[in-house]
């Protein structure tokens, strides 16, 4: 391990400005002029618009204008990054319950919100449909009449929706024979099972500034991916991209709730309609109307061996991607991938769906279709185990894979230790188990493996000043994982400076280089390599002064804190760039640019590094009430190297403790085309409360990973075992078996009466 | 979201209060800790152009004895209930359930009138002061009376309080020496799905048991089938008795299916919770941490 890692951390810089309350949130932005504006929303699940009367709202003293469906014709109405099939506001159509119809733009948020009851909205309601397999019947009503795909515009690839279905993704993959091993195998275990939607609850809720200027167009955004915005808005408003600007102040949560492009299009809209700046903040119930997890249908076949050694596996998925595509195309394929688990499977077939419904749309969540997956695919390995007698921790190690073998042949080989992972796991839990003995708890164990889907595309400006200070400017996006905190530990490393010296700007599309975006586990291994680059490339300009100036070698100069040495001599910054200046002013600026062709090709292959997890859970159970609690959870991850404890042991948990949500309390239900718990008061996210007393993180540190001193991505990795763990430890110890999420009280208290009922 | 524009009164007195009250009729509501009430507005599920303050009246703040009552002002919060040296003293069972109700925002601002007067029926407190024999003053223009807390709730968010009478105090008779209560409430959700409240009140060797039955229904529930049931039985033999009277009552409760679970569920659960709440308040099993 490199020595940085182990030096004394100076505290996160963005922790101080949070605590003091002088952080700028997006939430926070000012902009002179700046109106506010309110969203009416579809109230039924399906329908045509036959009227929108506006009058009596635009009557409202205070209200500056309202933006329906008929404004936008003259636009390019529709975006989406898959299919283009999202329209900036409802035009003549509405296909989920929350589904913008109007904004109004007044004086003040009150009054825009008292001008939403002034609206008259005429529908004429539609047939609809909220679950994804009836989604998929011959007879269901279909959302999408047609369906124009958009290939590489942001993803690489291209959806491949079954047309004059709901069907808008369908991905398949094979090799070997599955039905063959299937005939070769022992047993075969076929098992289903159901995994909910699940609203991200970032806590600071979705908010846009937009505002028209100068032939232009300027959003505060709180947008994950800068850049994916800047080129939706590019086609929606037909400007050039130049003449878009995306800043992306601090970011309260988004989870890929917040990732490519959600409310950006329709504040903007909003803002070009009223021809002054818009601000839209949503409420925390909103932005549950805006997006959530796309829930699952997961049907797991898995032949084996009387040893447990697994000869084929099948999957099928089947996820309820709500009204548009959004990111789902990407979803359904990664959750096919991630049911594969960190296992040798010498003969596969997957198969995925997602499908329209009339829903809040799908989209991307921490690992995303990760957890899905992993939900069916880890609970099925404790089944095997149980009807094989065998430990399920054994048949895990049985069918492992080492590293350097494959998941699948067209995938990088496995880069991590997955075994050791595990092994690590249940030391851990041994060692808990030590120091608070306490005989009653149920085990279980789960783990995962994720196929980031990274696209290598990223750049970064580094400004070292004369003074000895550097400037970090990226669009990597700070949302509470402390990026910039990283980035200022790579550049001072990097450039041999101490960290106080470097300063990590304000994402700025203007300024900043383009960047796929913040998300997938990618914006430390990347903006780290980007780092590394213009590093190179300063160190280099660097030199080049110095052999002018001072008559040194080139290739002998190398940076100090605050200068350069070359052999036993060292200057100051300041005095080689006033020698190769004239002037006492001035700066060197490296540029960092990743693509796919940096580091010889090594970064095409995907993924571009494993993310993977083992979680151990000890579960308690009320066997009345049916209630689980979690007293004790490790989670283990490889994540190559520790750039910064706090903060990489706090995504951990982080990533765990939402992963104990969705197991046990998170689900956004429907009755009736309705969502009827869209909201904090009936929609339970975890508190302190329910947080395991005994939590242990465990982070390998290999040095295997791509960026860095051997770092890789981390964060997503941890939501994936729990809600399995916890199902197996109930396995194990009651003998039920719960193939549905949430594990409510009521859920686990009905399947022990199940079990009692027939012995 | 934002509630509707509305004038906010505060007034320094009582009478103050019954003049705003009587002067804005439908268009008025008491406004105590506001952790019911604001969330509804900003929910738009109500609207009223005036909200009258309570909190700078004097006197509707604390707790004393007197006449042998524990005598609680309607604007006291949970909090300042579950710390409070009498309560602790005398009804130990109502200050832990203050200390368990929501969170500590809503325990520091909600207030015990606040609750009661709202009526939401996923609470923790209407059980209990019931199964306590809790009285409730009722002040307006013309003068006070008492209801009791069995009468007070008539339903979902409906009480008898009358549109310009404030609530001002709750009274609960100190119990004996002897007397021992319990509440168990359990619920996945924010808001308790059911919750039982127990007394054992031994008179002059003989054991009484009181249990009333709260959120599961729109206003808590005695349930005298049991009470009837244990009568004069003592802890030790409470054995099978408790266990069948409680499942056979549970069977009888008004309960639907929501959110919260399934009505046979509940139902369950309000059977689990009558044995457990009877057992503590009998001493037989350690108080649990409600969930």
């Amino acid at each position: 391990m490199s020595e940085a890692s182990h030096r004394a951390q100076p505290p996160r810089r963005d922790f101080f400005e949070k605590v003091t309350g002088s952080a700028e949130f997006i939430s926070d932005v000012v902009v002179p002029g700046m109106l506010q504006g309110r969203i009416l929303r579809s109230t039924i699940p399906h329908g045509r618009i036959r009227n929108v009367d506006v009058s009596a709202a635009l009557a409202l003293p205070g209200v500056e204008a309202v933006l329906t469906g008929e404004d936008i014709a003259g636009l390019n109405n529709h975006w989406g990054l898959f299919l283009n099939d999202r329209p900036v506001i409802a035009i003549d159509r509405v296909r989920y319950v929350g589904e913008p119809v109007a904004v109004v733009v007044a004086v003040d948020e009150r009054t825009a919100e008292d001008a939403l009851d002034l609206i008259d909205v005429d529908y004429e309601t539609l047939p609809f449909v909220t679950d994804a397999v009836e989604a998929m019947a011959e007879d269901a009503p279909v959302l999408h009449e047609k369906s124009e795909t958009l290939k590489d515009f942001y993803f690489k690839g291209e959806a491949k929706p079954v047309p004059g279905t709901n069907i808008f993704q369908k991905y398949e993959y094979a090799h070997g024979d599955v039905e063959r091993a299937f005939a070769d195998a022992g047993r075969v275990f076929e098992d289903t099972f159901s995994f909910p939607m699940i609203f991200h609850y970032a806590m600071e809720p979705h908010c846009v500034v937009a505002s028209f200027a100068d032939g232009g167009l300027t959003l505060w955004s709180c947008g994950q991916a800068p850049t994916a915005i800047q080129k939706v808005l590019s086609r929606v408003f037909d400007l050039p991209l130049a003449k878009i600007r995306i800043i992306t102040p601090y970011v309260g949560g988004g989870f890929g709730g917040k990732a490519s492009v959600k409310i950006d299009p329709l504040v903007a809209a909003a803002a070009w309609k009223v021809g002054r700046p818009v601000r839209i903040c949503l409420s925390i119930s909103e932005s549950m109307l805006t997006c959530r997890r796309l829930s699952a249908s997961i049907t797991v076949r898995t032949g084996v061996r009387a040893d447990g050694t697994i000869l084929g596996k099948a999957v099928r998925v089947v996820m309820n991607g709500g009204a548009y595509a959004d990111t789902g195309p990407a979803v359904a394929i990664k959750a096919a991938n991630r049911a594969i688990g960190p296992y040798h499977v010498p003969n596969l077939k997957l198969e995925a769906y997602a499908v329209y419904t009339n829903t809040v749309p799908g989209a991307a969540f921490r690992s995303i279709g990760g957890p899905q997956a992993v939900w069916a695919s880890e609970s099925q390995m404790d089944i095997i185990a149980g009807a094989l007698g065998i430990d399920p921790v054994e048949l895990r190690y049985r069918n492992m894979l080492k590293p350097g073998e494959t998941v699948r042949p067209d995938l990088r080989p496995i880069d991590v230790d997955m075994a050791e992972a595990l092994g690590q796991a249940s030391q851990a839990m041994s060692r808990l188990d030590a120091a608070g003995p306490d005989a009653g708890l149920m085990k279980g164990v789960a783990v995962g493996a994720s196929d980031p889907g990274i696209m290598a595309v990223a750049a970064v400006l580094v400004r070292l000043k004369i003074d000895g200070s550097v400037l970090v400017i990226s669009n990597s996006v700070e949302i509470g994982q402390g990026i910039r905190e990283v980035l200022r530990t790579f550049a001072a490393e990097l450039l041999n400076q101490p960290a106080e010296a470097v300063y990590v700007m304000t994402p700025d599309t203007a300024l900043a280089p383009f960047d796929w975006g913040t998300g997938a586990s990618r914006s430390s291994v990347m903006m780290g390599m980007a780092i590394e680059d213009a590093a190179i490339d300063i160190r280099r300009q660097l030199a080049d002064m110095a052999a002018a100036a001072f008559g040194v070698a080139a290739e002998t100069v190398s940076l100090c804190p605050g200068g350069i040495v070359a052999g036993d001599r060292q200057w100051p910054f300041a005095e080689l760039l006033h020698a190769h200046y004239g002037i006492d002013s001035g700066e060197v600026i490296g540029i960092g640019r990743i693509s796919p062709h940096s580091r010889d090709g090594r970064l095409m292959q995907a993924p571009l590094f494993w993310e993977t997890a083992a979680g151990m859970c000890g579960v308690e159970l009320d066997e009345e009430t049916g209630e689980v609690r979690v007293r004790r959870y490790v989670s283990v991850a490889d994540v190559g190297r520790v750039l910064n404890r706090a903060s990489a042991e706090g995504q951990d948990e982080g990533a765990a403790i939402q992963g104990l949500g969705h197991a046990l309390s998170e689900e956004l239900v429907y009755e009736d085309g309705q969502p009827v718990n869209a909201s904090m008061i009936d929609y339970h996210v975890p508190t302190i409360d329910e947080v395991p007393e005994d939590f242990l993180t465990v982070l390998i540190e290999s040095g295997t990973g791509p960026g860095p001193g051997g770092a890789r991505g981390m964060g997503e990795g941890a939501i994936l075992p729990v809600a399995p763990a916890i199902a197996n430890a109930l396995a194990s110890r009651h003998g039920i078996r719960i193939r549905d999420l949430p594990l409510t009280p009521e859920r686990v208290w009905r399947a022990l009466q199940e079990k009692k009922a027939k012995p | 979201m934002l509630p509707h524009r509305f004038q906010y009164h505060r007034p320094d007195n009582l009478e103050q209060v019954f003049e705003l009250l009587d002067r804005y009729g439908d268009d008025v509501a008491p406004y105590a800790g506001g952790t019911e009430l604001l969330l509804a507005l900003k929910a738009r599920v109500l609207r009223y152009e005036h909200l009258v303050d309570l909190k700078r009246v004097p006197g509707l703040k604390g707790v004393c004895e007197s006449d042998g009552q524990i005598v609680i002002g309607a604007l006291s919060s949970h909090f300042s209930l579950a710390t409070d040296p009498i309560v602790k003293r005398l009804v130990p069972a109502y200050a832990a359930l203050s200390d368990n109700i929501a969170n500590i925002r809503v325990r520091v601002s909600g207030t015990i009138g606040g609750n009661l007067c709202f009526a939401e029926p996923h609470a923790d407190p209407p059980a209990m002061l019931a199964a306590l024999g809790a009285s409730l003053t009722l002040r307006g223009r013309d003068g006070q009376r008492r209801v009791a807390m069995a009468d007070f709730i008539e339903g979902e968010f409906t009480t008898v309080r009358g549109p310009a009478e404030v609530l001002t105090e709750v009274r609960i008779p100190a119990p004996a020496a002897s007397a021992r209560y319990a509440y168990c409430s359990f619920g996945h959700l924010e808001r308790p799905a059911v919750g039982i409240a127990a007394g054992y009140c031994p008179e002059r060797g003989t054991p009484h048991y009181r249990i009333w039955a709260g959120a599961i229904a729109g206003r808590p529930a005695q349930l005298r089938s049991v009470e009837d049931a244990l009568e004069g039985v003592p802890p030790d033999k409470l054995g099978d008795v408790l266990a069948e009277a409680a499942s056979a009552a549970a069977q009888e409760l008004p309960a639907h299916d929501d959110l919260q679970g399934s009505a046979d569920y509940k139902r369950h659960l309000a059977a689990v919770l009558t044995r457990r709440a009877v057992e503590q308040a009998a001493g037989l099993q350690p108080r649990r941490k409600a969930a």
